[in-house]
Order: structure tokens, then C-alpha cells, then sequence
């Protein structure tokens, strides 16, 4: 078993890149999906455990310009209150409010949601429905060097991400949708709160004049990882919002949608699910 | 002469049926108070237990060499070390296996300084297993040739129970009406928040102490000597306060003996405590059962007979669990009044984890079933549904099959009451008409009802309890009682009694119950007989102070005793409540008078029942009672998900004490009852389980807890305290087989098999829209 | 699995508290193993129930799952530190003459939660209280008269303001 030899807290981003430069650090934020997968053991701890919490620059939400950032450290709470995403990115909003509980949304950071990257990840599919990006630095060549990943490229499979072991995931990006957008989230699980989702789809898409443009569907726990629903993007790319719209995307789901039986509920009731949010979302598009 | 007031007088007063605060509330609100969990013991160790992690296996080889050479490791022991030390309701069971019989098995235990230091231990010990196939069904367990659990219980047959009344031939060809069906209820556990803990230190004459989560302290010391080889006179048992017990804590669980054989092994105090996930895994269940149940009823309404096969799935070891056709039968042949009754149980031992008493105790399961056939006939016979059920309702003085005599019986009110606040006909009409009309969201109403003891259960040789009371100087008054506080508020119910009867603040009584040294017998907090019981024993005792204090009283002031009472801290002329002496100081002066006297006095109640018997025709409770849920529910018919609008109550509780504390017990009881109907599952896999934590296994949470309009009926009970009966089983019974038929009303989809978890429910709902393509060919069964 | 030990400083309930602690140890091991504050509750460890909950920089937390390091210069406040000598917190009082307590294992991680709610929503409904106590579990009371005690401060703070 590792054993944990040193603990750091910095307050610079370039000394904790380089701390994790050999790829021998755990990284420690809210600590919301470290602390049970370490204890069961899911996961084992590297040398180093590093909190990034009070690093400076890596929290906060700029929605000023055209791009939103939001800071990896940012919790979910942070996420839900904010005015200016309520405006601009509501679906997001919408995300962070079924989250969990209040005690978790309170600890839990952007970042760590989707380095998770669980197939049920809760912040995911907004992100996808934006179109995010997501920032990674490291330590190289004796400076910060930064690489942007679009989120659609950044899960590999269930807990698996693009990410380096040395890089740090240090914002979310996403350029501020068009005054035309609409996005909305919809999730279940046998409870309101405090469920893995059981499935979750967000929709969002340009409405001008009842036809959908540049349309992003993202599905989440009906995959190894939350993805774009390509086939019902195709359903309903430039399409009128009408019913035989709307109904070639429910049947459209069945192609992007594989999700697996598990103990938390059966690949048919998931597929099932996923047919009636996707109706449900698009009628809600259609009512605005 | 005359005394002379000494104050304005004080009017009667009665504490019966106010609000009155719990006394433990305030130190548990500051967090302030030690729970079992939270106790440290100086040079306590603690200790784990490794567990078997697999169904069914033989113990090859086990090599704890590596475990003992740690540091901070002070003992380890394995089934050698408690080989032969048999205990249980059937001595099959031993505190540390040389068989593996079910995933919880306990295979070894490990005493050391830190947990962490106990657990690296654990990961030390070899074990060398060889897997067996294991019986996951009471079917496949009783099947010929089937792999036996315990080579000395061939057939694996655990117990099983019998109960007949009537000719039933005679009653099935006079039927109109008949349902048959098999209702499959599941498997759910306690999931106390404080998770199980013991723990245990010898002293040096060889005597057991065990602080303990016990619910039923007298007869634990029976039940554990024979696992630890002890006299039970050598075993004293202390209960600090606990989070929580609901039946769990009415049997001794290996855990328990392990302590103490991990104490006298180190010499020094161990505390063993589980995790949630231990909790989850190796905890008892509620007794998951197969009941197969036939009512019948003639064409206008009237009940004919109603038989239940039932197969339990015993588990691997037996617990209360296969214990619970004692009270199906009463349920069977009880629910409303039927002339002919055939009841048989079979318990079969399986390689599952096994059943303990819960909440309910065998009600539940049978309430599912009993109150869903009721609704079934309900709408094949030509009447209104309430109308049935009232046609059918028993009546005061009418006695059961089984003997059980309803004397106070609020059935029918309950039914009226019920029905008349929640609009229920009118409704079940209105809703069924619209059930097959498009439209996504449905609601629904649904109608149950049930009838429990209310006055304890004689199925042990005594359903008494003592009581100690004692009055001192100060007029503070102390109450040594044997009923147990495990969060259900007896605590409040016994102050309350006895400033009632003695005229004191609440705050100048103290309560004793939590060691056996110190405190009387009393067989245990079930049944839900603590009130009864425990009021009675209280007041009682109360009483025989009263008098005693009042005799003193009368020759002091040279009035008659029975003219005098108890009022607001003094000795009053009870017509006019003139003061005439302080309390405080008459005690003063009985105690020091020339001849003088304490006010100490003893009780031992033993309510008015029968034991129950072998034959099972006994009236074996002190009282009986009903209570009547209506739920309306709003069903999602595309995601399955049940919403719970609105629960109307209707109790018969024979007399309200302490109505907070009632009300409490039925919120807490209705939240238990609603987890198990819609959410709650163990899923057991082949003897393991698959969801051991709080994210699978879902409890119902705050946003999920509805509206309730509690009605409490007052019967009067003549041998309950006050009038009081026995609450707290009736509303975890009740709500699930409400919601059922509510189910039923709103969607035309009946669940058999609960939890009405939201995938089940969008299943039946797509399988039945599948199936009857045109709606309106269910309309033809119905008027 | 041993590691590292760190000096950590904070505050906790109004003082300033100095202790080492092992870099994987979390908070609530640290309260109550390390200080013997047992008030906050070992119910689940994996931050579903509650029963653990603090608040950390005025925000309520699972204390199970947060590391014991993160304290560090930070400010803790946890069932203990509710009460005043002078008396039980308007939150306390709530539920214990709401009747909102039972075998009370629960009730401490509900308590700071319900403080919490109240304290961040002056106007706080019924249905937001359900909503905001979601995380905290409990077994015996069904709720209602926890619902019933956070209602009871929200309008006595409305009507007379903290007294």
C-alpha cells in the first residue's frame, strides 16, 4: 500500500504544477469522490496529496466576454447562485441544482466532477450542450504550458480522461451561447436527490422561427462515458420543432443510447427513460 | 381540626393528551449526549471481524500467524474459539464459524489498539475456503437433494406453523368471489443511523459487563450466556443511549459474543462496531416471504374465508425472523371478520442472510396482502368499496378465530373517519374513470387498513414488567424501570404518568432503565406493548407512592385520605383545591418522624392475556387496535414514479398520553412503511449483497415525506393506562398496501411484489398498455 | 497505509485550535477521535446520510468526506458550538419542543444543517426546507416535525428578529 509522504498546499499554480510534475501526485479539492474511493480502495493515493483549493486563480466564474470561464475549484454551489450563469447558461444552473445534496454541492468542485468522470457525471452533459473546453497545465520545460481539450474529446471510457497524470484540469470554457439559445437539463433517479443519476439528457439548440439549429444533445449513465447523441442531433439538426420531429429523435436515441443493466436500474428502463426526457426536453423547447 | 390553606387553590390539571417535550431532547439536540457508538472505555481495544465474503463454503484452512505478529494486535480468534458454544432460537448458531453458511459469516475476530490497526490485521489472515453451492430460495432449499445449510436440519426445514378454523370446502363452494394470489414481499433492513456496537469487559470474579444496543436486556442475558459458556446471572447488561433499534435489537447477534470473547481473551474492555457497509451486509432483515392468499366473499359482501401457504426464506441461521407466522396467522384470520380461516408457514434455510424481528413483525407482509384482496373484492362485489369494507369491520366484544377478543374494536370508525376526511369514495369512483383516458400524469386513492396487538404478545411466559419508584426529600422522584428508551420516547410516556399521579413538574422526574443490575425485568420493547405495558407498571407504581404519601398526609392533617390528592407540588383537598401542606415537607416529615417511613414501593404488572400456545387459539394480547390509511398519489405513467400527495390517518389508539410523541411515532412508523413500499430493496444476488450503502439502498428523505392528516380515535381501552393502547407497528403496516391499491385506482396496475420502485412500476404500466390495447375492456369487471 | 502528518490551525467553535493531523485522516475522525467532540456522527462515511455534517466557512459539508488538512486556517463550526452557556440555539429549542427529536443519532448533522437553511434564507418555505435537508437522513421521525421546528424559528426570526 502507498504510503502518503508528503502533503502540500500551495498558493501558486507554477509550484503545484511542479510538484505534480512527475506524475506522482493524488489531487485533493472537495475531496467528495477521493475520500469513498479511497477508502474502499476503488483507488489508491500516489505520494504526494495535493490541494489545489487555495491556489490563486483557480476559482471563480468570468462571464464578462464572449468566453465563460469557470475556475476547476468552483463548487457546485458556487455554480447554482450565480447570476450571471442563470442568465447565460441556465441548463448548467439546472445541472447543479438536482445535484446531490446541499453538503455536497457545497464541497464538490467543477474540476473534480469531470476528472471523475463518471459515465453519470451530473455537470457533464450541460457542458457538452455548451460545447465546453476544457484547460489543462502542466509543468514543462521550465514553465506553465497549457493545452485546451473540447470536453466531447476528453472522456475515454468509465474514470478515464485524456488528462496527464502531471496536468491539472484548471477551467471550464465555453464560449457564451447566442441570444437564440436554449438549453434544458433534465435527470432522474428513484430520488430527487442524493442518486447517481439514473439517466440524464440535456438539449440545446438555436430556435429561430420553430426550426432547431446548431443543435448539441448530451446523454449521460446510458454509456461508458456521457456523450453527444449524434443521431438525434441529425434528427433534429434544422429541423421544424414539430411532432414527427420530435418523434424521429425519441427513435433516434436507441443508436446513441447503450446504456447497461446495473444494480441501480435495468438497460431497458434507461433506454425507456432516455426516450421520455429527450420528448419531454424538446417539448419543453417547443413551449418556449 | 381543619387545616388551614396555605395557598389559593389549584385546579385539576391533567398532563393526558398534551405535548409533552421528550426528556432526553435537549442533550441529544447539543450533541451532547454519549451514544453507545461514542463511548470510549479506558484501555479499550476495538475489534473487527472478518467476514466470509461468500455464501456457502467449507473452512479449509485458516492461518491467523501473520495477524498476531503485529503490533497493537492483542488477540485473534477463529471458530476454535468458540466451538460448541451453540446459541440462537434453534442453537444453530455459534459467535465464530467452522462453516461458511452465508456472506456475513464470522470467520475471525481481531482485538488491537486502533481500528486501522485492526483492520490491517484482518487483511492478514489467510483463509483457505472451498466454495459449496449454496440454496438462495426457500424453493430450490426445499427441493430434494438440495444442498443442506445445516447437515442436523435435513430437507433444510426451519420452523413452520399452522393455524385452521372452519370448514373450508363449505366456505370455498359458497363463494361468489375469489382472489388468489402470490404476493412476494422483500427483503429491506433497519438501517438504524447509529450503527450495531457492543461492548464488553470481564471483571475479576469472571463477570460479564456488555454495554449493548439490546432492546430486550432480561432475556439477552439468557440468549447470550450460551454463546460465551456463562451462567446468565454473571452477565450484567448496560444500555447507553442508541441510534435507533426497531426490532433489530431483539436477538443476540455474533458480534456481541465476540466482544466479550475478544475481553476475557485480552483481559481488557473491546469495543466492536461496524461500518455501514458491515451494517448493510451483516445486520438482520426484515422476513422476506412467498405468501400465497385466497379470500373469498359472497356476492353481497360478505367475507367467506381467507387461507395464506407461506415459504419463508429462513436465511442462514434463525433469528425472529421465521418467528413471524405467529402474528401472520392473527392477521390472516383477524383482518376483518372471517368465519373460516387456513394458515400455513414453512420456513426453509437458505444460504441468505437471515431475518430478525423489524417493525411489523410479519404484519407487514401479510397486511400487503390481506388489504390488496380486500380492495380486489371491493370492486368485484356490487357495492361501494367503503361499504364493504365497513360490511365486514368487527365490532366490540367480537372475538377472532384465534381467540383474540376485540373489546374496545374502532374498526369501523376508523373506516369512516378515514374515508369521510379524505373524500375517499367519491374520489376512487372519479379516478378509476379516468384511468385509461390519455394523459401522463394519473392520481390515485388508495384504502388500507390493518389490526395489530396493542397490548403486548404473550409469547413469552411473562408480558410483564417492574417497576421501582421511590419519592425522596425533595419530593424528586425517581422511576427504576425495566421498559428500555431506544429513541420511541417511553422516557416521556413515564414522566408524564408519574406527574401525573404525584403532582410534580416533569422535571423533578428521573428515570433509571438502562442496567440490569439496577433496574427490574421486563421482557423487551416489541409489540408494540411499552405504553401499555410500562404505562400501567408506571402508574401503578405511582399510585401505591399516591397512597402511601396520601395515608401519611391524612393522619398529619386529620382529613380523610380519600379526600386528598396530588396537585402542583402539594397535598390539596381534591373537591376544592385547597393546598393544605407542602409536599416536600410531609416527606420530610414521614422520613423523620418517630417512626419512620421512605415512600419507596415495588410493582410487577403482568397484563391480562393469554399465553399464546401451541394451538395458537389464545387471547394473547391485553388489547388490540386498528388504523385506517388513505393515500392519494399522483403516478408519472411514463417514469413510473409514485408521488404521495397526501396520507389521511384514522388510529384507533384507545387514549392519547403524550400526543406529540404519538404523533411522532406515526410519522416516523408511516416514513418507515413508505421507504419499504416504494424505494427500499436488498439486492441479494446469490447470497450476496449487491447494494450494501445509503446511494443504493434508498431511504425515503425529507422532500419525499408527505402531508399526513393524523385522526386519532379514543376507544377507551379499559386495561390500557388512561385508556391508552399500544401504536407504534400499525402505521409501518399500513401505508404500503395504500399505496398499492392507490396504484391500482390511479393506473389499473397492481404490484404483487413490492417496492413500487419507479422501474417496476413503468413496467407494469408499459406491459398492461401493451396488452389491453382497448382500455375500456377492464370497465366490463366493474359497475 | 500511513502518511504524512501536517500541522494544522483553526478555528473551531469561535477558538483557535492547534493539532497535527495524518494527511489522509478526515475531518470528522479528527473531531471525534483526536479531540473527543463526538456530537458530530459516524452514520455512513461515504457523505449520503448526513449525519456528519459541519460548516466550514459558514457552508455545511459531509465532514466524512472532507480531509482533515483543508481545516487549516479555515473556520469550523459543529453541533457543540451551537449552544451558548446562556442556553440551547433558537434551532435546538426548535426541535426539542417541536418534538423533532427521537433516538437523536440523526439530529446533530441535522441541527447544523437546519441552522444553516435558516441562517442563508430569511424567507425560507416548507418545501425549501425539505429541499435543503435532502442530505440528511434519518430513521425515526419521518421528517414532519423536523419540518415543523425549522418553520417555527423561520417565523419567530421573521416576527421579533434573532433573539
Amino acid at each position: 500500500m502507498q504510503e502518503i509522504t508528503s502533503y502540500l498546499a500551495p498558493r501558486r499554480l507554477d509550484e503545484a504544477l511542479q510538484a505534480m510534475a512527475d506524475g506522482d501526485a493524488t489531487v485533493l479539492c472537495g475531496g467528495t469522490d477521493l475520500a469513498p474511493q479511497t477508502e474502499s480502495g476503488m483507488r489508491q493515493y500516489k505520494a504526494k496529496l495535493l490541494n489545489i483549493r487555495r491556489i490563486a486563480g483557480l476559482d471563480g466564474i468570468e462571464a464578462k466576454g464572449d468566453e465563460v470561464r469557470i475556475g476547476t475549484v468552483t463548487t457546485i454551489s458556487e455554480i447554482r447562485r450565480n447570476p450571471a450563469l442563470a442568465k447565460i447558461a441556465p441548463v448548467l444552473v439546472e445541472a447543479a441544482e438536482h445535484f446531490a445534496s446541499e453538503q455536497i454541492r457545497n464541497a464538490a468542485s467543477m474540476g473534480g466532477n469531470l476528472c471523475n468522470a463518471s459515465p453519470a457525471g451530473d455537470m457533464i452533459p450541460p457542458l457538452l450542450v455548451l460545447d465546453a473546453s476544457v484547460e489543462l497545465a502542466s509543468w514543462r520545460d521550465g514553465a506553465v504550458q497549457m493545452r485546451r481539450i473540447p470536453l466531447e474529446r476528453f472522456f475515454v471510457g468509465p474514470g478515464k480522461t485524456v488528462k496527464l497524470p502531471e496536468e491539472l484540469l484548471t477551467a471550464i470554457v465555453f464560449d457564451r451561447p447566442a441570444a437564440d439559445f436554449v438549453g434544458k437539463f433534465r435527470k432522474s433517479g428513484p430520488r430527487p436527490a442524493l442518486e447517481i443519476s439514473t439517466v440524464s439528457v440535456a438539449i440545446g439548440a438555436r430556435v429561430a422561427n420553430g426550426r432547431l439549429s446548431d443543435v448539441r444533445v448530451a446523454m449521460g449513465s446510458i454509456a461508458p462515458t456521457p456523450l453527444r447523441a449524434r443521431h438525434v442531433e441529425a434528427a433534429l439538426e434544422g429541423k421544424p420543432l414539430d411532432t414527427a420531429t420530435i418523434a424521429a429523435a425519441v427513435a433516434g436515441t436507441a443508436d446513441d443510447a447503450k446504456p447497461i443493466d446495473d444494480v441501480r436500474a435495468s438497460a431497458w428502463y434507461r433506454s425507456h427513460l432516455v426516450r421520455v426526457f429527450v420528448e419531454e426536453v424538446l417539448n419543453d423547447v417547443r413551449g418556449n | 381540626m381543619k387545616r388551614d390553606a396555605i395557598g389559593s387553590p389549584i385546579a385539576r390539571k391533567t398532563l393526558i393528551g398534551q405535548r409533552v417535550k421528550k426528556p432526553d431532547a435537549p442533550e441529544k439536540a447539543t450533541g451532547k449526549t454519549r451514544y453507545i457508538n461514542d463511548m470510549v472505555l479506558p484501555q479499550m481495544l476495538i475489534g473487527k471481524v472478518l467476514f466470509a465474503g461468500r455464501p456457502h463454503a467449507r473452512i479449509v484452512h485458516i492461518d491467523t500467524s501473520a495477524a498476531e505478529k503485529q503490533p497493537g494486535v492483542y488477540a485473534v480468534l477463529t471458530g476454535k474459539d468458540a466451538a460448541g458454544l451453540k446459541f440462537g432460537f434453534v442453537r444453530d448458531n455459534v459467535a465464530l464459524k467452522d462453516k461458511v453458511r452465508c456472506e456475513h459469516d464470522e470467520i475471525a475476530a481481531v482485538a488491537a489498539e486502533t481500528e486501522e490497526i485492526a483492520r490491517r490485521a484482518l487483511e492478514l489472515i489467510e483463509v483457505e475456503y472451498e466454495d459449496l453451492p449454496g440454496v438462495f430460495t426457500p424453493e430450490s432449499g426445499a427441493r430434494e437433494g438440495a444442498p443442506l445449510v445445516h447437515e442436523n436440519f435435513p430437507g433444510n426445514k426451519s420452523l413452520s406453523f399452522e393455524f385452521k378454523h372452519g370448514d373450508l370446502a363449505a366456505a370455498e363452494a359458497a363463494s361468489d368471489f375469489v382472489v388468489d394470489n402470490v404476493f412476494r414481499p422483500h427483503h429491506v433492513t433497519h438501517c438504524c443511523m447509529g450503527t450495531s456496537c457492543a461492548i464488553a469487559d470481564f471483571d475479576h470474579n469472571g463477570k460479564l459487563t456488555i454495554w449493548t444496543q439490546t432492546q430486550y436486556p432480561y432475556n439477552y442475558k439468557m440468549d447470550l450466556a450460551p454463546a460465551l459458556g456463562l451462567d446468565p446471572g454473571d452477565i450484567r447488561v448496560i444500555q447507553p443511549p442508541i441510534g435507533g433499534a426497531f426490532g433489530s435489537k431483539l436477538d443476540v447477534y455474533p458480534y456481541e459474543p465476540i466482544a466479550a470473547l475478544l475481553a476475557k481473551k485480552t483481559g481488557r474492555p473491546v469495543k466492536v462496531i461496524y461500518s455501514r457497509e458491515e451494517e448493510f451486509r451483516a445486520s438482520p432483515t426484515r422476513q422476506a416471504a412467498i405468501i400465497h392468499m385466497r379470500t373469498g366473499c359472497s356476492r353481497d359482501g360478505v367475507l367467506t374465508f381467507r387461507t395464506a401457504d407461506v415459504l419463508l426464506d429462513n436465511g442462514a441461521y434463525t433469528s425472529w425472523g421465521p418467528t413471524i407466522p405467529v402474528i401472520m396467522m392473527r392477521t390472516t384470520s383477524g383482518h376483518y371478520r372471517v368465519p373460516v380461516v387456513d394458515f400455513k408457514a414453512q420456513a426453509i434455510y437458505t444460504n441468505n442472510p437471515y431475518a430478525g424481528s423489524f417493525r411489523g413483525y410479519g404484519n407487514v407482509q401479510t397486511t400487503y396482502a390481506t388489504a390488496q384482496q380486500m380492495d380486489m373484492l371491493a370492486d368485484m362485489v356490487d357495492m361501494d368499496a367503503l361499504e364493504f369494507h365497513l360490511k365486514n369491520a368487527q365490532k366490540s366484544g367480537e372475538v377472532t378465530p384465534q381467540k383474540s377478543f376485540l373489546r374496545e374494536c374502532a374498526l369501523a370508525e376508523c373506516l369512516e373517519t378515514a374515508a369521510k376526511a379524505s373524500d375517499y369514495s367519491r374520489k376512487r369512483k372519479d379516478y378509476a374513470a379516468q384511468r385509461d383516458k390519455p394523459g401522463r400524469y394519473k392520481k390515485g386513492i388508495g384504502l388500507a387498513s390493518s389490526i395489530h396487538n396493542a397490548g403486548g404478545a404473550k409469547i413469552h411466559k411473562s408480558d410483564g414488567i417492574g417497576t421501582i419508584l421511590k419519592v425522596d426529600d425533595y419530593a424528586r422522584v425517581t422511576v427504576i424501570t425495566g421498559a428500555s428508551e431506544i429513541g420511541q420516547g417511553i422516557d416521556a410516556v413515564v414522566t408524564l404518568i408519574v406527574a401525573e399521579e404525584l403532582g410534580v413538574p416533569l422535571e423533578h422526574v428521573t428515570i433509571v432503565n438502562n442496567d440490569s443490575d439496577v433496574a427490574p425485568w421486563d421482557v423487551g420493547v416489541h409489540a408494540s406493548r411499552t405504553t401499555f405495558i410500562a404505562g400501567n407498571g408506571t402508574r401503578r407504581a405511582a399510585r401505591k407512592a399516591k397512597a402511601q404519601i396520601l395515608n401519611a398526609a391524612a393522619k398529619m392533617l386529620d382529613e380523610p385520605a380519600e379526600t386528598l390528592e396530588l396537585r402542583g407540588g402539594f397535598v390539596v383537598r381534591d373537591k376544592c383545591g385547597t393546598p393544605l401542606i407542602d409536599l416536600e415537607r410531609l416527606l420530610r416529615r414521614m422520613h423523620f418522624q418517630a417512626e419512620p417511613e421512605l415512600v419507596m414501593v415495588t410493582d410487577y404488572y403482568e397484563p391480562k392475556s393469554e399465553p399464546e400456545g401451541a394451538k395458537h387459539i389464545s387471547d394473547h394480547s391485553a388489547a388490540y387496535s386498528h388504523a385506517v390509511h388513505v393515500a392519494e398519489i399522483t403516478v408519472d405513467t411514463l417514469t413510473g414514479e409514485i408521488k404521495v400527495d397526501k396520507v389521511t390517518v384514522a388510529q384507533d389508539v384507545g387514549r392519547v398520553i403524550n400526543r406529540m410523541g404519538l404523533e411522532g411515532q406515526i410519522e416516523g412508523g408511516i416514513a418507515m412503511g413508505l421507504g419499504y413500499a416504494l424505494s427500499e430493496n436488498m439486492r441479494i444476488e446469490k447470497g450476496m449483497l449487491r447494494n450494501p450503502c445509503f446511494r443504493d439502498y434508498k431511504l425515503i428523505t425529507a422532500p419525499e415525506m408527505p402531508p399526513l392528516d393524523l385522526h386519532f380515535i379514543e376507544s377507551n381501552c379499559a386495561e390500557g393506562p388512561y385508556g391508552a393502547k399500544g401504536i407504534s407497528e400499525l402505521p409501518t403496516i399500513v401505508i404500503a398496501p395504500a399505496i398499492a391499491n392507490a396504484l391500482f385506482n390511479a393506473t389499473g396496475v397492481r404490484i404483487f411484489n413490492p417496492p413500487m420502485s419507479p422501474e417496476v412500476v413503468a413496467r407494469a404500466i408499459h406491459e398492461r398498455r401493451a396488452s389491453t390495447p382497448c382500455a375500456s375492456s377492464l370497465e366490463s369487471e366493474r359497475k | 497505509m500511513t502518511s504524512v502528518e501536517t500541522e494544522i490551525r483553526f478555528k473551531l467553535n469561535g477558538r483557535e485550535v492547534c493539532l497535527k493531523v495524518p494527511a489522509t485522516m478526515k475531518t470528522l475522525d479528527m473531531l471525534r477521535d483526536k479531540l473527543g467532540m463526538t456530537g458530530t456522527k459516524y452514520a455512513c462515511g461515504e457523505g449520503e446520510c448526513g449525519a456528519c455534517t459541519i460548516k466550514i466557512d459558514g457552508k455545511t459539508v459531509n465532514s466524512c468526506l472532507m480531509y482533515a488538512v483543508d481545516c487549516d486556517e479555515r473556520e469550523v463550526v459543529t453541533i457543540e458550538g451551537l449552544r451558548t452557556p446562556e442556553g440551547l440555539h433558537p434551532v435546538q429549542q426548535a426541535f426539542v419542543d417541536y418534538g423533532a427529536v427521537q433516538c437523536g443519532f440523526c439530529m446533530p448533522g441535522m441541527i447544523v444543517q437546519a441552522d444553516y437553511l435558516v441562517e442563508n434564507n430569511p424567507n425560507l418555505t416548507r418545501e425549501e426546507a425539505q429541499r435543503g435537508l435532502e442530505g440528511n437522513l434519518c430513521r425515526c421521525t419521518g421528517y414532519t416535525k423536523v419540518l415543523d421546528a425549522v418553520e417555527a424559528v423561520v417565523e419567530k426570526n421573521k416576527c421579533c428578529g434573532r433573539c
